[in-house]
């Protein structure tokens, strides 16, 4: 008895499938639409190689990795993903007619993880093809889609599926390889068009031929559940980081909760505010006195409003768009009584520094910037963050170890990326033997003796 | 099962080991007997093993020895050290519960007994029989003696439930004398099984009990400094815990919820010999000073952050790799709290050295996350303990601003897991009232299961972030 209602359930789904596959057929029109939509857009699909560097295991390592593109101006901008094209060095593109041209990286955003990159078109002899942005907002949940890409490197592959839903939140504590936070200001769109490792970059478009959102994640150990950027929030990315090479944003530090269950605890009406759940330490929003518990009711006169989660990435991007050093006015409820505060925004900045190989020492560092202070912990931004130490390099039989911040070396106080460098080369220059790391590891300091003679390499010059 | 093949091995090993020494050993078994028959008590406990919102209950049973006349008795409390203060602050701990505790002597009589404690260090655990003013007859362990290698002993161990008579003697001999990192006389002939069963000499007095020797450098030590435990991974070392170690903790148990241990406060680091090189310091090894906690014991006494502290007690300390960290720490909490230690440190300055000796009253090492009290709401289904001075430092929170109660269980499917609190949530405020201490908590929750509210907001600090949690309820 135990095992028949699994085996129903197996039988129930491959007679839906069937009957499924049956009714999907495309008809005569779709399946025009789709032959037309595929000449408008496929023409403009680019398969990426870009080498990017890894300095995770505390060398700097060269890493060829595979993702899509696709054109979107005559100029020869291509967009893609972050976490394909990010910092890259050296990126190869292969255009629709299989013809192979260099590319150039412009800039990126990993909290959208969108990025764009520039074809040398030099030594082209084709003319290259542009595919145009839809709408997202437009979209319907069981519109026909396809997604464009390479799927496991394989070029100019097109998937087909449906819109499953356009409004799927992540939380912003999903990170990219790299490391960055990511998807705080957005939602996504999510498709049963395959979507597999090698799409990353790649365009979701409809059966008009326009592009309505840029593929970037999937979910693992699923049968097609994939997610893209909506591209009406690609097309004001992709804009700034043209004219900027990044996107800037203001950022006063709060995080906010849904408030759907939470209403008659604060005494709020329906769809009215938005709660601050967290404020971190040190931002404009705790200098203005703003507290966990606080419900915004108003941001500069307009009416404001989160009672679901899906709500909150809207409310984060309000406040983004703010020029930095703006300032923003808040009504705010506080304890059944409403106040008015305003908050002096500032550029939230880089989310993760520049990467930096000491190759002699055996480690590889970055430099910290104020939001990596705020997600480390840290007091400051003064040293830098170790980010990867080589096995049994200097560094690692010295005892350093991943995410210590190097405050010293020998008696020299390392204020920033630039005076590590500096003092690096300046030791290596001079062949120092001995070096004396200052360092701060879960806030108690350390010392770390790095001994040059012992790497090996070095002791076959002796 | 895995008990039977456990024993099985436990047999080969002992009918080996008897087989190979038989000869040497001249034992009045007959007279040990009798003498063992007096103090022994089978231990029957129900463990509950608990990680995370998983459980399990289990019968255990165990031989005990009567040590003190008011009837406190020591056993094998290695199971029960799983309770690990170190991984509790992460959530890693197996957390171990015991109750149903009865002692039965060999002649039949029987007891209720509670729960005492386990030593850290050597695995030592300790209950208590309750029997009002009845006077127990009790072990004495003879001191001072000296051991040399050859010396004979023997132990009597417990056989599985099945078998009659319980006991079964054994013998072993003392293969080594270990100086470092303690000293452990060394015993041959003998198996895990048998840990904490007390150890005669052939004059048939005390000696000791027999315990395992643990790697310095798989200790459990947190950021504050303070030590836990020494690792037992690898090949056991068996061999005699004496006397004098025992006769301090029959003085004063190690209790659930007493930290008895002395503490001085530091964050510290090995003075490696590459070190003492490098800054041109006449020593070979030695402590240096990274962090000192607020009005700790250090800080009274003057230590500063740079310090390198090399002889404790006129006593040079011998640390000069990290590894041996531990044995220092192990030092300073087993001088016990309220001990006078002299520090003779080195102070760098930029041209030059000096030394100085420094007075420092050692104290109680400060709660740790197992021993911290609790609090269980049975309505809710959750469990909280009270924030120790490791959770700040693990977390990097304020001490003076930041307060709150640590969720320490919840029940797996329980109304609070379902609601939305997590394991290791640290609870601020629960529906609008500050909570400080499990004591609190308790207060306000009785309060609400009284008025019988609908919802119950608590306001929890979660990753470095605060959060509000709308449990429904359905008293």
């Amino acid at each position: 008895m135990k095992f028949l209602f699994p085996i129903l359930l197996i039988f129930t789904m491959t007679t839906a499938n069937a009957v499924a596959t049956a009714n999907a057929a495309p008809d005569n029109s779709t399946q025009k639409k789709i032959f037309s939509s595929r000449d408008k857009v496929m023409p403009a699909l680019v398969h990426i190689q870009p080498v990017i560097k890894n300095y995770a295991t505390g060398e700097m390592e060269k890493q060829a990795v595979v993702g899509s593109g696709v054109i979107i101006h005559a100029d020869g901008y291509v967009v893609t993903n972050y976490h394909v094209a990010g910092k890259a060095e050296r990126i190869i593109c292969t255009l629709a007619d299989k013809e192979i041209v260099q590319a150039t990286y412009i800039g990126g955003d990993p909290m959208t993880d969108i990025s764009v990159i520039k074809l040398d078109l030099s030594n082209y002899k084709n003319k290259i093809n542009i595919a145009e942005f839809g709408d997202s907002d437009s979209v319907q949940v069981g519109q026909y889609v396809m997604a464009l890409g390479s799927p496991l490197s394989l070029s100019r592959s097109i998937s087909f599926g449906v819109i499953s839903t356009k409004d799927r939140y992540f939380s912003s504590n999903v990170r990219l390889p790299s490391g960055e936070r990511t998807g705080r200001y957005n939602l996504w769109l999510q498709t049963d068009a395959a979507i597999n490792p090698g799409n990353s970059g790649g365009p979701l478009v409809n059966l008009d031929g326009k592009i309505i959102g840029i593929n970037s994640r999937a979910q693992t150990f699923a049968n097609n559940i994939g997610f893209a950027i909506p591209i009406n929030v690609v097309k004001a990315v992709v804009a700034e980081i043209i004219d900027h090479k990044k996107v800037i944003r203001s950022w006063i530090g709060l995080h906010c909760q849904p408030l759907q269950e939470l209403e008659e605890y604060f005494g709020t009406n329906v769809n009215s505010g938005v709660l601050i759940s967290s404020i971190d330490p040190g931002s404009p929003a705790e200098k203005s006195f703003l507290k966990a518990g606080d419900i915004i009711l108003e941001l500069d006169g307009q009416s404001v409003s989160a009672r679901f989660v899906e709500e909150v990435p809207f409310f984060y991007n309000i406040i983004a768009q703010y020029k930095p050093g703006s300032e923003i006015s808040l009504k705010v409820l506080r304890n059944d009584e409403t106040f008015n505060f305003e908050v002096l925004t500032k550029q939230l900045g880089d989310l993760q520094g520049e990467d930096f190989e000491s190759k002699e020492w055996g480690f590889t560092v970055k430099e910290i910037t104020r939001q990596m202070q705020v997600d480390h912990q840290l007091d400051d931004t003064h040293g830098v963050l170790v980010i990867g130490v080589k096995n049994v390099g200097v560094a690692d039989k010295g005892g350093l170890r991943r995410q210590d911040v190097i405050s010293k070396v020998n008696d020299t106080e390392v204020l920033n990326f630039e005076e590590f460098i500096a003092t690096y080369n300046a030791l290596t220059i001079e062949k120092v033997e001995k070096i004396m790391l200052t360092i701060n590891r879960s806030g108690a300091i350390r010392h770390v003796l790095l001994d040059i003679t012992k790497e090996e390499g070095n002791d076959k010059d002796e | 099962m895995n008990k039977k093949i456990l024993f099985l091995i436990a047999f080969l090993t002992i009918s080996f080991g008897s087989f190979q020494i038989s000869s040497a050993q001249s034992f009045d078994f007959e007279k040990l007997e009798k003498i063992v028959s007096e103090v022994s008590v089978i231990i029957n406990m129900k463990v509950e093993y608990s990680f995370g919102a998983h459980t399990n209950e289990q019968e255990e049973r165990y031989l005990g020895s009567v040590v003190s006349e008011d009837g406190l008795v020591l056993y094998n409390g290695f199971t029960l050290s799983g309770d690990n203060p170190i991984s509790a602050l992460t959530g890693m701990n197996v957390k171990t519960t015991t109750s149903e505790i009865t002692v039965t002597f060999l002649d039949g009589t029987e007891y209720p007994a509670e729960f005492v404690g386990v030593d850290r260090f050597s695995k030592i655990g300790f209950i208590k029989i309750k029997a009002d003013d009845h006077k127990f007859k009790a072990l004495k362990f003879i001191s001072e003696k000296k051991y040399k290698v050859g010396d004979w002993v023997a132990l009597y161990m417990l056989l599985p439930e099945y078998v009659q008579p319980p006991l079964s003697a054994d013998v072993g001999m003392i293969s080594t004398l270990i100086e470092t990192p303690e000293e452990f006389p060394l015993i041959v002939g003998f198996n895990t099984l048998q840990m904490t069963s007390v150890l005669f000499d052939e004059n048939l007095n005390a000696l000791g009990v027999l315990g395992q020797l643990s790697d310095p450098s798989q200790s459990n030590t947190d950021q504050a400094g303070m030590i836990e435990s020494f690792g037992s991974f690898g090949m056991p070392l068996l061999g005699l815990i004496t006397e004098n170690r025992i006769a301090k903790m029959i003085a004063n148990p190690p209790e659930k919820g007493k930290t008895d241990r002395g503490w001085l406060g530091i964050t510290l680091q090995a003075l490696t010999t590459e070190m003492a090189e490098f800054w041109n310091l006449d020593i070979t090894g030695g402590i240096i000073i990274n962090d000192i906690a607020s009005n700790s014991p250090a800080a009274k006494a003057g230590l500063d952050v740079g310090d390198i502290i090399f002889e404790v007690n006129g006593q040079t300390v011998e640390v000069n790799k990290e590894e041996k960290v531990p044995i220092f720490q192990r030092k300073i909490a087993e001088m016990g709290p309220s001990a006078a230690v002299e520090f003779t440190i080195l102070k760098r300055t930029d041209d030059k050295v000096d030394t100085t000796k420094v007075l420092a009253t050692l104290e109680k090492t400060p709660m740790t996350a197992t021993d911290s009290p609790e609090y269980e709401n049975e309505e809710l289904e959750f469990t909280v303990r009270d924030l120790v001075f490791s959770d700040y430092l693990y977390h990097n929170l304020d001490a003076e601003s930041f307060a709150g109660v640590v969720v320490s269980e919840l029940k797996s499917g329980g109304v609070a897991e379902i609601e939305g609190l997590r394991y290791g949530d640290i609870i601020q405020r629960i529906s609008d009232q500050e909570v400080t201490s499990v004591g609190e908590v308790e207060v306000v929750m009785d309060e609400l299961v009284e008025q019988k509210v609908a919802e119950i907001i608590f306001f929890v600090w979660r990753n470095q972030k605060t959060l509000f949690v709308n449990v429904k309820t359905d008293f």
